[in-house]
C-alpha cells in the first residue's frame, strides 16, 4: 500500500509539473518580430501615430521593415529604442516579384546599407530556385558582409538554398513558411541558425489553447520563435493591440518561462544588441 | 473559329448538361448576331447561376419564418418609427423599397452617422451569415441589432416590449402570431419575437426573374431563339465574368455569392480616418460568438441544433481583419454605391477596382486569386453589361407604412390573416 501511494505521489508530482501553471499573460511585453511601414501606411499614420499603437498593444521592440525603406527611417527617428530596421528588398511593394532578378534593387540595396544601420534583411518573398538568382544571391552576401539576419518569406526549398549558399547565415523564417509544425521541426533540428516567426497564422492556436504538434514544436525549441503581427497595410497597424492580446491568450497555455520567450525574450536576445556601437 | 463551329461548342455544353436539344438541329443561324463562343465548361458555369427564384424552405430556427401573421406584423413593424426611442426612424428609413430595399447613399444616418453602406435586403433568405460582416447567424438575430444600436433605432428591449404591450392592435397581432401576448412575455423575449417577424417579413423579398435568367433558362432548355435576344455586349462581359475576370469564384451559384467573407484590397478605414478602422469579419465574429442571440443561444427554435453548427466552429483568423461579406449580384444596377463603405458610386468604378487591383494592399498568402484584371475599355464596358442584365426587368416597386389592414381581432379571420404568402 505504501508503494501504490508513493508511486502515485511521484505520478502526482510529475503531472503538476508537466502541467503549465496558470499565470497572468495580460502583462507579457511583446518583441513584434514582423512589422511593416510601407507608404500608404507613412501617408495616412504618421510615425508618432505609429509608435503610439505599439506601445499600446506592449510591444516593447519591434523589427520593422518598409517599402520603400524611407518609412522604416522616419519610424526608427521616432523611436530608437523600440524599432529594429531591416532593410526590405523593394522600392515599392510591386517589387515583390521581380526583384532578386532586378539590379536595381541590387543597387539600392548596397546604397541604404551605406547609409543607415540594420539588423536585417528583408522580409522578402523567394520560393524555391529564385532563391539563387543573382540579387537574392547578392542580399545573402551582403547579410553575411554586414552581419545582419535574413528575414525570409521562403518555402523550404529557398531556405535550403540560402543556407548553401552561407551556411553561416542567420535566417528568420518568416510565417514559419506556412508549414506544418512537423516540417518546422525538422527544419529547426537541421539549421542551428534558424529562428520562426508566426505571423499571420492561427493554426498554432484557437481559443487559447494550443495545438498539440504546435506545443511540442514551441516546447522542443522554445529559444527560436517569435510573434509577429505582419502590418501589410496601413489599417492593419490598428490590428497590433488585437494581435498582441491574442498572442497573450495561446501564451498563457504555455510554461511562463517558454511563453516569455516567444513573447519578447528571443527577439530581444537575437537582434536587441545588434545596433549597438 | 467558324459561326458554325461556335454553335457546336455552346449546344455540346447544353448536351452535356443533359439537355435535349434534338429540335434545334438544323435551325438557320443566318439572322442572328454573331455568337459569343462559350466552350462546354463555361456553359456548365453559366447554368450554375440559375435556376432563378431558388428554393427555400421557411427557418427553422425562427418558429415564425413563413407565417402569414408574422409577415404581416413583421413589415408593419418593419417601418414603424415609434421601435425608436426618438420616434424618428424605422428599419425603412435606410432600406428603401424603391432603392431595392437599401437606400442610394453612401452611408446614412439614424441617431448617427453609421461607418458602412446600407445593404440590400433582398433575398436575404437565402443567406448563411447577416450583415456585412457577419455578427449575426440568423437574420431575425440581425433584424435586431439595428433596433439596439445607438447609431440607428437606439432603441432597447424594454422600449420595444412596453411599446407592443400598449398598442393593442401590436399586441393583438403579436399574440395571434406567436400564441402569447407580449404582456406575459419578458421584455427580451418580445425583442425576440420582433426580430422574428422582421425576418418573417424580409423572408417574402425576393428579386425577380433576370435577363440573365432568360439567356441561362434558354441555354439549359435549348431554346436558341431566346439565347440569341441576350444582348452580344453581356454575353462577351459574362465570358469575362466566368473567365479571365475570376468573379465568379467568389460570385457563384444563383444567387451570385459564395455567401462568406473576403479582402478584396477596399480601404477599410472609416471615413479616412486613421484612427479608425473598421474590423470587419474579424471584428464580425468576436461579436457574433459573444452574442446570446446566436444560434447556440435559448432563441434558437431549432430543438435539434444542427443549425447552429456553423457557429461552433467559426473563430475569428487574422485574415479576416478587413474582410467584408461577398455581395449577391442579383439586382446589382439598384443598389449602388458599393463597397462596404459605399465608397464606389458606379460599376464602373466597381470594375476599375478590379481592373487596376492594388495587390500592395494584399496578403502575400492571402487573396492570391485576386490580380489586376488590366481590362481594356471595352472589356470593362462589356462587364458592366453583363452585370445590368442581373437586374430584374423592373425597377422595384414602392412599399411603405401606408397600407390599410382591418384591425386585429384575437380569434377571427381577417383579410390581413391571408395578406402575404411568403
Amino acid at each position: 500500500m505504501k508503494k501504490i501511494d508513493q508511486c502515485f505521489g511521484w505520478l502526482l508530482g510529475a503531472w503538476v509539473a508537466a502541467m503549465p501553471v496558470a499565470w497572468a499573460a495580460d502583462e507579457l511585453p511583446i518583441f513584434d518580430a514582423h512589422v511593416h511601414y510601407s507608404q500608404d501606411a507613412w501617408e495616412r499614420m504618421p510615425p508618432k501615430e505609429a509608435i503610439a499603437l505599439l506601445r499600446k498593444a506592449g510591444v516593447k521592440r519591434a523589427l520593422v521593415s518598409s517599402s520603400n525603406d524611407d518609412g522604416n527611417q522616419k519610424l526608427y527617428a521616432e523611436a530608437p529604442d523600440l524599432i529594429l530596421p531591416s532593410l526590405r528588398t523593394y522600392r515599392t511593394r510591386a517589387d515583390i516579384g521581380t526583384w532578386f532578378k532586378d539590379e536595381g534593387v541590387a543597387a539600392y540595396l548596397q546604397e541604404r546599407l551605406k547609409k543607415y544601420r540594420y539588423v536585417a534583411i528583408g522580409e522578402f518573398h523567394v520560393y524555391g530556385a529564385d532563391a539563387d538568382a543573382p540579387v537574392a544571391r547578392l542580399a545573402v552576401q551582403l547579410a553575411k558582409q554586414h552581419k545582419l539576419f535574413l528575414h525570409a518569406h521562403s518555402d523550404i526549398d529557398a531556405v535550403e538554398r540560402i543556407f548553401k549558399q552561407d551556411p553561416d547565415a542567420r535566417v528568420l523564417w518568416a510565417h514559419s513558411g506556412f508549414e506544418r509544425p512537423e516540417k518546422v521541426r525538422e527544419m529547426l533540428r537541421k539549421h542551428k541558425n534558424l529562428w520562426c516567426d508566426l505571423a499571420f497564422r492561427n493554426d498554432h492556436a484557437s481559443g487559447g489553447k494550443l495545438d498539440a504538434d504546435w506545443r511540442a514544436a514551441f516546447m522542443a525549441f522554445p529559444d527560436r520563435f517569435m510573434v509577429g503581427t505582419d502590418t501589410y497595410t496601413a489599417e492593419r497597424w490598428h490590428y497590433v493591440v488585437e494581435h498582441a492580446n491574442w498572442s497573450r491568450g495561446w501564451m498563457a497555455d504555455l510554461p511562463r518561462d517558454v511563453a516569455e520567450r516567444i513573447a519578447y525574450r528571443n527577439g530581444d536576445a537575437i537582434f536587441g544588441n545588434l545596433l549597438k556601437p | 473559329m467558324k459561326k458554325s463551329r461556335a454553335w457546336k461548342v455552346l449546344w455540346g455544353g447544353v448536351l452535356t448538361a443533359g439537355v435535349c436539344v434534338s429540335s434545334l438541329i438544323g435551325v438557320t443561324q443566318a439572322n442572328e448576331p454573331r455568337v459569343v463562343e462559350f466552350t462546354q465548361a463555361e456553359i456548365s458555369r453559366i447554368l450554375s447561376h440559375g435556376p432563378w427564384p431558388m428554393s427555400w424552405t421557411p427557418d427553422v430556427t425562427n418558429r415564425v419564418s413563413g407565417n402569414t401573421h408574422a409577415v404581416d406584423l413583421g413589415e408593419r413593424l418593419f417601418f414603424d418609427e415609434k421601435l425608436s426611442v426618438k420616434e424618428n426612424v424605422s428599419c425603412g428609413t435606410c432600406h428603401i423599397a424603391e432603392y431595392n430595399w437599401t437606400d442610394g447613399v453612401k452611408r446614412n444616418k439614424g441617431q448617427a452617422m453609421v461607418d458602412r453602406n446600407t445593404p440590400t435586403l433582398m433575398n436575404m433568405r437565402h443567406h448563411r451569415w447577416f450583415a456585412l460582416d457577419g455578427a449575426a447567424d440568423s437574420l431575425w438575430a440581425q433584424s435586431m441589432r439595428p433596433i439596439v444600436d445607438p447609431r440607428e433605432l437606439a432603441s432597447n428591449a424594454a422600449h420595444v416590449a412596453q411599446y407592443l404591450r400598449r398598442d393593442a392592435d401590436l399586441s393583438c397581432r403579436y399574440e395571434k402570431t406567436f400564441g402569447v401576448s407580449p404582456a406575459k412575455q419578458d421584455d427580451e423575449a418580445v425583442l425576440v419575437g420582433v426580430g422574428k417577424v422582421m425576418a418573417a417579413f424580409q423572408e417574402t423579398l425576393v428579386t425577380e426573374f433576370t435577363p440573365f435568367d432568360t439567356f441561362r433558362d434558354a441555354l439549359a432548355r435549348g431554346d436558341r431563339a431566346t439565347a440569341a435576344l441576350y444582348p452580344r455586349e453581356a454575353r462577351r462581359g459574362l465570358k469575362i465574368f466566368i473567365g479571365k475576370g475570376n468573379c465568379s469564384t467568389c460570385h457563384t451559384g444563383p444567387m451570385f455569392t459564395n455567401g462568406e467573407f473576403h479582402d478584396i484590397g477596399v480601404s477599410h478605414f472609416i471615413d479616412g480616418d486613421s484612427k479608425k478602422v473598421d474590423g470587419g469579419r474579424h471584428d464580425g465574429i468576436k461579436k457574433l460568438t459573444a452574442s446570446k442571440f446566436n444560434l447556440l443561444g435559448p432563441y434558437n427554435d431549432d430543438a435539434t441544433r444542427a443549425s447552429a453548427t456553423k457557429t461552433t466552429h467559426v473563430k475569428p483568423e487574422h485574415r479576416n481583419f478587413g474582410e467584408f461579406k461577398v455581395p449577391s449580384l442579383r439586382n446589382v444596377g439598384y443598389t449602388g454605391p458599393y463597397m462596404h463603405s459605399g465608397e464606389m458610386l458606379s460599376l464602373n468604378d466597381v470594375v476599375r477596382h478590379y481592373s487596376e487591383l492594388n495587390v500592395d494592399r494584399l496578403h502575400a498568402d492571402g487573396e492570391s486569386l485576386l490580380k489586376p484584371l488590366k481590362l481594356t475599355a471595352q472589356e470593362s464596358a462589356d462587364l458592366v453589361a453583363f452585370l445590368q442584365t442581373l437586374n430584374m426587368d423592373r425597377a422595384p416597386p414602392w412599399r411603405g407604412k401606408e397600407y390599410a389592414h382591418p384591425p386585429c381581432l384575437l380569434g377571427a379571420k381577417s383579410a390581413a390573416d391571408a395578406h402575404y404568402a411568403p
